[in-house]
């Protein structure tokens, strides 16, 4: 399908020339991300019948208007990472790339909040804010996750969750357009008296913006946003060495910061001892991360490859429980008694520290995995091409348990008959906000879409993930608009809702009324009427 | 069938009341909201007959007003704002569900109150965030739900902390369990499972906990509730900060918030530091004669492992500070303990309620800001009680940084006498107008009471239109305390 | 090589977008973290390398024609490598690789820019690419008394390269660096008129059979003059010698070194000594083809492989050059023996250096955006605090005075052979 001419000179009048394309080189560099394949079954997803690079809220709400007008779907995105930023479900839709709207409008230093556009990246905003002693939590998606994509849009969920909460919890304000074209302000930002609440007057509309996870575009474009910040102990720059940038790391952990990495006997004891050490309230970062054997991604697979050789069989088992935790303190009596506290736990647990994983490289290399999330994206795409979480939730320990234990049984016989490969544990664990929320947990896999036993296998897994009969239907409802979640291919809202208190029944209207001409895209969202 | 007996059958003949004296305590509060009386009230006892009691309202189109906390009611939310209504007394779902030491929260009806609450708590090891001294009839629930400030800002991650997880009757009579309580399973067995009703993060693209909160229940009723607690303390240390001038309290709670170094954190005013601490007004004139205008309260509570060398570690650090900025902590001022204060904020107000002991009636304004904008709030009402004739002295402060100092709630307590209208009269007009010239000034009343959902709005259409969307999905035939905020 | 050989890279681009900036982690400054000129003026994912990738696949699948959009996409781009490093910091695909095949196949099916046409026709015709007479190569050498290679031996060839050749504003600085050489003692000589073009840049934009053919003879005609070393004091000329002609089968087999590391040993061994002052604050700025693009080709003939089920390796293994082993500390270790010089590092540097914005043809065809990618260089410059910009190749310095000139900016600008020799 294409627009009409009119329907281009109507965008184009809005946007000028320059910044709309329906070309179709310009058109299929949108519809080609990681995970098509699983989904789509080839590398494309459905091609937008336009491409737009709106540089203003303005220029949004325009085209938002006139695609009510002419019935054309629209889909809006940052950094464009991920099937729910630009997969579309509509044969007529346009992708809206905010790269033009990069700004960090304010950085509110003493009430620490920021307000961004939706182009500002998590790293450059922590850049930014290092200068004034803060910090904007690290994202698991990696360093060039978009802030309102991580806390408005989608997910969120990353490293420091422990210290710098995450996904839908440090919203303080946003400016909303929504699929009618009305632009909305959340609480102060209303005011024009600062952004710093985004919950009033009355009932809190962060609401209907996000749950568990965000609307991926599917109710409107989020066009500013203003996120909380948390203290920041280190220098305001880091003094970073090694040519490589993968083997590139801080040349030494800031002294207000002291980095452990901690391996535990059992599964539940490290998954016990992270809650304990969120609830000792000490860490900046309290999280299992799935390290690869060796420890080390290297620079590529094959020198990766040839360490993992080297490695004794036996240290290998120790990965399977691998807690990063960082201590980061204000004082050196703060970091003491923290130290001291940390070290009871570990005892507590059984766990030990392997002095080759507490040497100051490692530490380093740690550090920056863990405060700006340097190498998830090196880890999750390039041994394999393309990685899966099963079900991810956000919950008490006692769910994350249980959702482990489904997960590796459902997996099991993947990892046995080569489908899919698993390195370390694979296990994304950090803890909330010390431990007062809840964890989250997340057992990822790694697969070759374009290996047919691997795609296959894996197609076959997720179906097992996602059967509403399966073992994960007691535990939580899987992707819930994250990971890759695209509700025309997967129905999860449809299938899973009846068994989880009807929330799609008020997913669905709540879309109904912001979108009366169904022109947000839905396909991560929800429509407000199953085809 | 009359709607009597249609009542009493879903809640029992002994749950329904229209007594002329208990209609008339219902029918008005201490707010200036006009005075409504109700049809009856109701007592549900679980949440079958909260359901069957909307499922009724909506084929009657009777308006429903919630009620979960006990008299006095300050805020006018529990006061129908239309004729024919029907009050739900949820204060007969007293149970404390469970108490979860390991994820350190507790689930409760929504009858149950912080004094009950505390005390059982307190088995466990486990504490439950409060607001500063609340009523002893205030509930817990209800407390949350209107996104009360807790005292302890470095634990407030998000305004709608301290709740987790809800159960929520909507005003179609739907049930559902939020976040992490949903599921095809009962809550029983869900914790045989392992599983809490701990992440309130939304269960699915939407959160339906932050739909219920600060709606004076007009979207939803909820019938238990998840919170989350800290570990009891073993000890503390409790400071006082003196000043002449809020300012240097201003920069010195920046500071300690910006280092998350202090568990209860707060400013008040001498009177109200007053009011705490004595319980007879006579007392209370003495003491805030003696007391400093100012007094920044922080506290080190030592728990977990490592109770003393937190405590130790944490006042040290205060210390520090203190001579960085040439400030003084103290243990004692005259005519004040901050050990004894520290008793007072461990548990709910004894009687009489304390912020009625000066002169037996109080009304509060109160609203969001930042800090640094306080001095210009702290002036402003001076300037508007100078102008009508409200005795400035007669005013209590209590300032309370919230989601870890991001911004803070700013009150202002009109102490009064009620029989004396002139001074009611003034306090109204303070209250339902005076507030307004806050309100052009910055202050954010997010949680819009009686007459502030006149001007809460300003400004705000698109969030007036959003949140009448929402209405219209969760309570399609407006039954749920019709008339509230912008409703 | 063909672009079909890239497929298996086309499929496994994420569109993380990592090529659009420089790696994360070395970021500095908030400013200066992009690393693709290309993408930051033009804003279309088809400006990246990852949508290079997209654009390719759909190509080959025969999802979309040729078309302007598809064109500028492709040549609106100066090759500077930057998105390679950024993507093999995350990745081990090809992207800058398949870019110059995406520009091969352009040019094998006729889809070339017209400004580039006159460059490829004149170095046909002329052996360079400056649109001049061959008649008039050399004469940046007039009247220098130095070997004239086609008639007699030494030791190194003094490679000027075609900027220098033939650009007059520019021309002193190759004869200060064969200058210096000289009077170190060196026994160098050069090809003068019969110099020729080394086809590096007309690879670059597109034309493989050019690079062949010059390579081929270049080969030929430094086996004849029996050098041991050949010193260029361009970048380009320098990448192409010693890294195109090993990539397409024509190593040469004597040692290619730039200007800079011959300095380097000059200067080291007591050869050149640096004596006088040069109180200027300044900052270096590596030219692509002396950094990250000079990074030693390394052959690999293998296939792939799985291990632990999935796991993507290579039989042998296959070392991908991610940009570590280009010239770096030698032109700053020049810059820091000068005597009262203050040297400060930009953001971007090494091999995250922002591209002066001369390469790929962008320079002809596009001069305006070759101006726009200097200027952010300038500005990065000036923020640090430098009076003066210094790089070691004349399309650099070049692109910079013209913007200098253009946008009024107060910033001196030089190449490291005129520092050394303010300093001799």
């Amino acid at each position: 399908m294409e627009l009409t001419e009119r329907e281009y000179r109507a965008l184009e009048d809005i946007i000028g020339a320059e910044y709309i394309s329906k070309d179709l080189a310009i058109r299929d560099t949108y519809n080609q991300v990681w995970g098509n394949k699983l989904v789509f079954g080839e590398k494309w997803s459905p091609r937008p019948v336009a491409v737009l690079l709106p540089g203003n809220t303005e220029e949004v709400q325009a085209i938002v208007k006139v695609c009510n007008r002419y019935g054309i779907q629209f889909k809006p995105f940052s950094s464009g990472f991920e099937i729910t930023a630009i997969g579309l479900v509509s044969e007529k839709g346009i992708m809206l790339d905010l790269k033009r709207m990069d700004r960090i409008l304010e950085i509110d230093v003493k009430n620490m909040h920021a307000v961004v556009e939706p182009y500002v990246s998590v790293h450059r905003l922590q850049l930014e804010v290092a200068k004034y002693g803060l910090y904007y939590g690290a994202v698991a998606a990696g360093p060039s996750a978009g802030v309102i994509a991580s806390s408005c849009c989608h997910a969120g969920s990353g490293q420091t969750n422990v210290f710098a909460g995450a996904i839908e919890r440090n919203v303080l304000g946003a400016e909303w357009v929504l699929p009618t074209g009305e632009i909305i302000k959340l609480g102060t930002a209303a005011s024009g008296d600062g952004w710093f609440s985004a919950d009033g007057p009355g009932l809190s509309l962060r609401g209907v913006l996000r749950g568990h996870c965000g609307a991926n575009g599917g109710h409107g474009v989020i066009t500013k946003a203003s996120v909380k910040l948390y203290p920041w102990y280190g220098p305001s720059e880091l003094e970073r060495s090694g040519e490589i940038p993968a083997l590139r790391a801080v040349k030494k952990v800031p002294d207000q910061y002291k980095v452990f990495v901690i391996s535990f006997p059992t599964q539940d004891n490290g998954f016990d001892a992270l809650a304990e050490i969120g609830k000792a309230e000490i860490a900046y970062s309290d999280y299992q991360i799935p390290l690869p054997p060796g420890g080390s991604l290297c620079e590529g697979n094959d020198e990766m490859w040839e360490n993992m050789q080297k490695l004794d069989p036996a240290a290998a088992k120790v990965f399977a429980t691998m807690v990063v935790v960082i201590l980061g303190a204000n004082s050196s009596r703060e970091m003491e008694y923290r130290e001291k506290y940390l070290l009871k736990i570990i005892e507590k647990f059984g766990g030990i520290l392997l002095p080759p994983l507490n040497d100051p490289m490692v530490h380093a290399g740690m550090f920056d995995a863990s405060m700006f999330s340097f190498g998830s994206v090196r880890h999750v795409f390039r041994l394999t091409s393309d990685f899966f979480i099963n079900p991810c939730a956000d919950g008490s320990e006692g769910l994350c348990k249980n959702l482990h234990k489904a997960a590796k049984e459902v997996m099991g016989p993947y990892w046995s008959n080569g489908t899919i490969l698993q390195v370390g544990s694979a296990i994304f664990h950090p803890v909330y906000e010390n431990y007062t929320v809840g964890s989250h947990h997340e057992d990822m896999y790694m697969y070759d879409p374009y290996d047919p036993d691997s795609l296959e296998g894996t197609r076959e897994l997720i179906g097992k993930t996602v059967d509403p009969n399966g073992k994960f239907r007691r535990l939580c409802v899987p992707c819930l608009g994250g990971g890759l979640q695209f509700e025309p291919v997967n129905h999860i809202h449809e299938t899973w809702g009846p068994i989880y208190d009807n929330y799609d029944a008020w997913q669905r209207q709540i879309k109904a009324a912001l979108d009366p001409n169904n022109v947000a895209d839905w396909g991560c969202y929800i429509p407000p009427v199953y085809p | 069938m009359t709607e009597e007996k249609k009542l009493k059958e879903i809640v029992g003949a002994g749950n329904l009341s229209h007594d002329q004296a208990i209609l008339g305590e219902y029918s008005e509060d201490l707010s200036f909201v006009p005075k409504v009386r109700p049809r009856y009230v109701v007592k549900p006892g679980n949440v079958e007959q909260v359901q069957k009691i909307v499922e009724w309202a909506n084929e009657t189109l009777t308006p429903l007003v919630p009620v979960s906390s006990g008299p006095p009611h300050f805020r006018g939310d529990t006061v129908p704002n239309v004729g024919g209504a029907v009050i739900i007394d949820l204060s007969r779902m007293k149970k404390i569900l469970r108490i979860d030491s390991f994820n350190r929260l507790a689930m409760v009806e929504p009858g149950v109150t912080f004094a009950e609450l505390q005390s059982e708590l307190a088995k466990a090891g486990l504490y439950a965030y409060m607001p500063l001294c609340p009523r002893s009839s205030k509930s817990v629930i209800g407390s949350m739900l209107e996104r009360e400030p807790i005292t302890m800002p470095a634990h407030h991650w998000d305004c709608t902390d301290p709740m987790l997880c809800a159960e929520i009757v909507f005003g179609t009579g739907d049930k559902l369990r939020g976040g992490e309580a949903a599921g095809p399973d009962t809550i029983e067995e869900q914790w045989k499972m392992g599983k809490a009703q701990m992440a309130p993060m939304g269960l699915g693209q939407f959160n339906e906990h932050r739909l219920i909160s600060g709606a004076q229940g007009t979207i939803g009723i909820v019938t238990w509730s998840t919170l989350k607690c800290r570990f009891l303390s073993k000890m503390n240390r409790t400071f006082l900060v003196p000043s002449e001038h809020i300012e240097p309290l201003i920069d010195l709670s920046y500071k300690l918030l910006r280092i998350r170094l202090g568990d209860h954190l707060f400013l008040l005013n001498g009177l109200n530091l007053a009011c705490l601490l004595a319980k007879t007004s006579g007392r209370i004139e003495e003491l805030r004669a003696i007391l400093p205008p100012w007094v920044l309260i922080v506290s080190f509570e030592g728990y977990g492992e490592l109770p003393e060398d937190k405590v130790h570690y944490q006042e040290a650090d205060l210390m520090d500070m203190a001579q960085s900025c040439q400030i003084e902590p103290k243990t004692t001022l005259a005519g004040a303990s901050a050990d004894e204060l520290s008793v007072i904020l461990s548990r709910p107000s004894e009687e009489p309620y304390w912020k009625l002991r000066l002169k037996g009636g109080c009304n509060d304004i109160f609203f969001l800001t930042t800090l640094d904008k306080i001095p210009k709030f702290v002036s402003a009402i001076s300037l508007l009680m100078c102008t009508h004739r409200y005795p400035v002295e007669n005013m209590g402060v209590y300032i309370q940084p919230v989601v870890q100092g991001t911004s803070c709630h700013c009150e202002f307590n009109l102490y009064h006498e009620p029989a004396r209208q002139n001074e009611l009269d003034n306090i109204r007009w303070m209250v339902n107008e005076g507030s307004r010239d806050l309100a052009k000034q910055g202050g954010f009343f997010s949680r819009p009471y009686g007459a502030w959902a006149d001007f809460a709005y300003t400004g705000a259409s698109e969030a007036v239109a959003m949140q009448r969307k929402m209405k219209k999905i969760f309570d399609p035939k407006g039954i749920l305390n019709p008339g509230k905020l912008c409703l | 090589m063909s672009l079909e050989t890239y497929k298996h890279d086309m499929l496994r681009c994420t569109r993380c977008s990592y090529c659009k900036w420089i790696p994360f982690e070395n970021f500095r400054k908030s400013e200066f973290i992009k690393g693709c000129p290309s993408v930051a003026k033009y804003h279309w994912h088809a400006y990246s390398a990852g949508g290079k990738f997209n654009m390719a696949l759909s190509f080959l699948e025969g999802r979309i024609p040729y078309s302007e959009p598809f064109l500028n996409a492709v040549y609106k781009c100066q090759m500077d490598g930057s998105c390679d490093v950024s993507c093999k910091s995350v990745q081990d695909i090809e992207p800058l690789q398949l870019m110059q095949e995406l520009r091969m196949r352009c040019v094998e099916d006729g889809q070339v820019i017209p400004a580039h046409t006159p460059m490829i026709d004149c170095l046909r015709k002329e052996d360079n690419m400056m649109q001049r007479l061959k008649a008039d190569r050399g004469k940046w050498a007039k009247s220098l008394d130095v070997k004239d290679l086609t008639k007699e031996k030494a030791e190194v060839y003094f490679h000027a390269g075609c900027k220098y050749s033939f650009d007059e504003g520019l021309g002193h600085v190759a004869r200060d660096g064969l200058t210096l050489l000289r009077e170190a003692g060196v026994d160098v000589g050069i090809m003068g008129r019969a110099e020729m073009c080394c086809g590096g840049r007309a690879y670059e934009l597109g034309y493989g059979g050019e690079l062949m053919k010059f390579a081929s003879r270049q080969k030929k005609a430094l086996e004849k003059a029996g050098v041991k070393t050949i010193v260029t004091p361009c970048s380009h000329c320098y990448q192409t010698m010693k890294v195109l002609y090993d990539k397409v089968g024509q190593k040469l087999g004597m040692e290619v070194l730039h200007i800079t590391e011959y300095l380097d040993r000059l200067i080291s061994g007591g050869k050149i000594k640096l004596r006088k002052p040069v109180p200027l604050t300044v900052t270096y700025h590596d030219p692509c083809h002396l950094g990250r693009l000079a990074e030693p080709w390394v052959h690999w003939n293998g296939k792939e492989t799985k291990v632990l089920g999935q796991m993507i390796v290579h039989d042998p293994p296959k070392k991908f050059r991610r940009g570590a082993y280009g010239v770096y500390d030698v032109p700053r270790n020049i810059l820091n023996s000068l005597p009262k010089l203050k040297f400060v590092e930009m953001y971007r540097i090494r091999a995250s250096a922002w591209c002066c914005g001369s390469g790929g043809g962008v320079k002809e065809a596009y001069p305006e955006f070759a101006i726009w990618t200097a200027t952010d260089r300038i500005k990065e410059a000036k923020s640090i605090g430098a009076e003066a910009i210094v790089s070691a190749c004349p399309w650099c310095t070049q692109n910079f005075r013209d913007t200098i000139k253009e946008t009024g900016e107060k910033l001196k600008v030089f190449d490291v052979i005129e520092l050394v020799q303010k300093s001799i």
